[in-house]
């Protein structure tokens, strides 16, 4: 990698090296899809201090690290003890960026009727056609340089598509693993994810990404969601790198008339994660709640930055992230609504809720409106506390022990989001997960 | 079981108990009443070993030992207990979960075995029915969203469980209705013992129609100014603190 490069030099010199190898590369209007996608990047470059949306939070360990393209694990299989999700669940893995075939992982047998879901790559190479419309489509990128990396580069993905009136009978897992390669450097890998929903279909889907291994591994995922008229989505969004990995996603979503939209998401660890949420209520009467819950500790990262335009009349928006922040954690929350002219009865509330545990760790919050309607009802608001001594003491002259009795505040605090995860087994391994990621501060006070 | 000498402490700059003495054995019950701002929270505060309150003068034994040196938490498992004056909420904490880690902490501070959920939730709807309290309450979240009396009822079914040596009631009776006030005093009257001690800290003589007190004193600029038996509640209601002060000043 000659120094002289600049770093969007870098991606560019990648992508001219790779393009003929990436997944579609014989369809035509997909290649172009994917060079205006490398200019759309290459138009914003990466993030930086002065980098709108970008402001609060140092990218450094993404921009000050080179990522090779992921290669084949050192080591394969062994999925079911990783994950969070029961094994119950269908499941689709996708390991070191590529999704691995049924019986290497994926489980896929036995799905309903009118549901189809498949590896991008092999859609792109059965049926490339049937994705033209999704794929070669634009977005808005302002803001979002690595969703357009992510459409340029990426090597697979998965296809979630659900014929009207359809259900999808179970939750879909999407597992995505990030291991060492034998060489041991700092990997990545660009995925789009694709879920489409015709009227009247429903489903959940749990993705989920766990990172092993000490290298630093970059997920950058791309997923576009398209709900039609009924159609009602849980999307769950579980979270957990190795120490040293980092995570940056981007959600965009595209909510039909009296179309529902869940999103829960949860990060338990990575060094640095930004996640994008740009959530469109297109049609009449579309609804969604966005849950989030952020742990973060040591010199870990984590950003949300949402925005759900309201663009139709009598939407509901309710949203809540919260986060509990220990030792030198950065926690990064922007949460806009934006209700465009017209989109009368706009119901929507935005909050955002924070519990510090130590003096070093860092919160920025922005619970936002923009409101060009008359008639709607907002309410928004942020707020950043540390345990109430008096709960602390209430539990103490009870006999709890110090360390116990901030551990069941911290909990408390968090398991607010977890009651909302409408799957119990789904449930009681975050409860678990929760647990197991309770700031190390507590024990040592004990 | 209870031996407090010249007590001072401070809240802030502002000293607020200055060269109180109180000692209370095993079996009996005492009220402690006084008017506003004469150092009675204060007082049930500093025993229960909230921050915030600095003692800076005298001693508290308690069954022999410095009471002031110890955690609060451990205060608790040795067996002293404040219902508090105003309870606090805790969403997201059911009751029944902080019930049991209570309750198995002093456990385990007496070397006693834990005990299970099942055991302790079959043990925990006895202790709610003594003082009429729904097993829903057990589900729900520590004082959340209960109304006044269910608070307070709420601390009297913690002490039923704890079964502490020394209760320590702030104002229990205030804020209650006839019939809660009942269930309350029954709680307490319930626990009385010859092993074990009441102090009740009260503004008004209320309560002590139902939980009679062997002795009663009244606390007045931060020290005990006249102690008596339950007559002297009475004589408190009817004529009120003001005839005290002019006793202390005319001495």
């Amino acid at each position: 990698m000659s120094p002289t490069l600049t770093e969007t030099d870098r991606f560019a010199a990648l992508f001219a090296g790779e393009k003929a190898r990436l997944p579609g590369a014989g369809v035509r209007w997909l290649a172009a899809a994917r060079e205006a996608a490398l200019a759309a990047f290459d138009n914003q470059g990466l993030p930086h201090a002065r980098f709108e949306g970008w402001r609060h939070t140092p990218a450094r360990a993404l921009t000050e690290t080179v990522f090779e393209p992921a290669e084949r694990p050192a080591a394969r299989g062994g999925f079911g003890g990783r994950a969070l999700c029961p094994i119950t669940f269908h499941r689709v893995v996708v390991h070191n960026g590529r999704v691995l075939p049924g019986g290497e992982g994926s489980t896929l047998s036995g799905l309903p009727a009118g549901v189809r879901v498949q590896s991008l790559v092999e859609v792109l190479r059965d049926e490339p056609e049937s994705l033209k419309t999704a794929l070669s489509r634009g977005f808005a990128a302002d803001g979002l340089p690595f969703a357009s990396l992510a459409a340029a580069l990426f090597s697979d993905g998965v296809v979630v598509r659900v014929a009207r009136h359809a259900r999808l009978d179970k939750p879909l897992n999407l597992l995505f693993v990030a291991d060492d390669s034998a060489a041991g450097r700092p990997q990545m890998a660009h995925l789009r994810v694709l879920v489409l929903l015709e009227d009247g279909a429903s489903a959940e889907i749990v993705m989920e990404s766990v990172g092993g291994g000490r290298a630093p591994f970059w997920t950058n995922l791309l997923t576009q969601v398209s709900l039609g008229e009924g159609a009602a989505l849980k999307h769950y969004r579980l979270q957990r790198e190795n120490e040293a990995g980092v995570q940056t996603a981007a959600t965009l979503v595209e909510v039909g008339r009296s179309a529902r939209y869940e999103s829960h998401a949860f990060n338990f660890g990575g060094a640095f994660v930004r996640h994008d949420l740009r959530v469109r209520l297109a049609g009449e009467g579309a609804d969604c709640m966005l849950n989030g819950l952020s742990l973060v500790r040591g010199d870990e990262t984590v950003d949300h930055h949402t925005v759900v335009e309201h663009a139709s009349v009598g939407g509901t928006t309710r949203e809540l992230y919260k986060a509990v922040l220990d030792e030198r954690g950065r926690f990064v929350f922007d949460g806009l609504v934006d209700v465009r002219p017209g989109a009368q009865k706009t119901d929507a509330s935005v909050y955002n809720k924070n519990l510090l545990l130590s003096e070093d760790a860092d919160v920025h919050t922005n619970p936002e409106f923009k409101i060009l309607a008359d008639d709607v009802s907002c309410k928004h608001g942020g707020a950043i506390g540390q345990l109430s001594g008096e709960s602390m003491f209430y539990l103490r002259s009870r006999g709890i022990g110090e360390a116990d009795a901030r551990r069941m505040l911290v909990y408390a605090f968090g398991s607010e989001m977890i009651e909302r995860v409408g799957l119990e087994p789904l449930k009681e391994a975050l409860t678990a997960a929760l647990h197991a990621r309770m700031p190390e501060a507590a024990e040592e006070a004990a | 079981m209870l031996k407090i000498i010249d007590l001072h402490a401070k809240v802030g700059d502002k000293a607020i108990l200055k060269g109180l003495n109180l000692t209370v054995k095993a079996g009996e019950v005492h009220a402690i009443m006084g008017p506003n701002g004469s150092g009675k929270s204060t007082l049930s505060y500093v025993l229960a070993g909230r921050s915030g309150y600095e003692v800076t003068g005298g001693s508290v034994e308690y069954e022999g030992k410095n009471l002031l040196a110890m955690e609060p938490e451990v205060r608790a498992r040795e067996g002293v207990f404040l219902a508090f004056q105003y309870p606090v909420e805790i969403p997201g904490v059911s009751n029944k979960y902080f019930l049991k880690a209570a309750y198995n902490a002093q456990r385990k501070h007496r070397g006693e075995p834990e005990m299970d959920a099942g055991a302790f939730l079959k043990f925990v709807k006895e202790k709610a029915k003594l003082v009429e309290m729904a097993p829903a309450f057990l589900n729900r979240s520590v004082n959340e969203g209960f109304s006044g009396g269910e608070k307070k009822r709420n601390e009297i079914l913690q002490l039923a469980v704890l079964e502490p040596k020394l209760a320590l009631l702030d104002e229990t009776d205030s804020g209650l209705d006839i019939d809660a006030l009942k269930i309350v005093a029954n709680g307490i009257n319930r626990l009385r013992d010859p092993q074990r001690a009441v102090v009740l800290v009260t503004h008004y003589q209320r309560l002590l129609d139902y939980i009679v007190p062997d002795f009663v004193h009244v606390l007045s600029g931060g020290r005990i100014v006249k102690s008596g038996g339950k007559d002297l509640a009475v004589l408190l209601e009817k004529e009120g603190y003001g005839w005290i002060d002019a006793e202390k000043a005319a001495a």
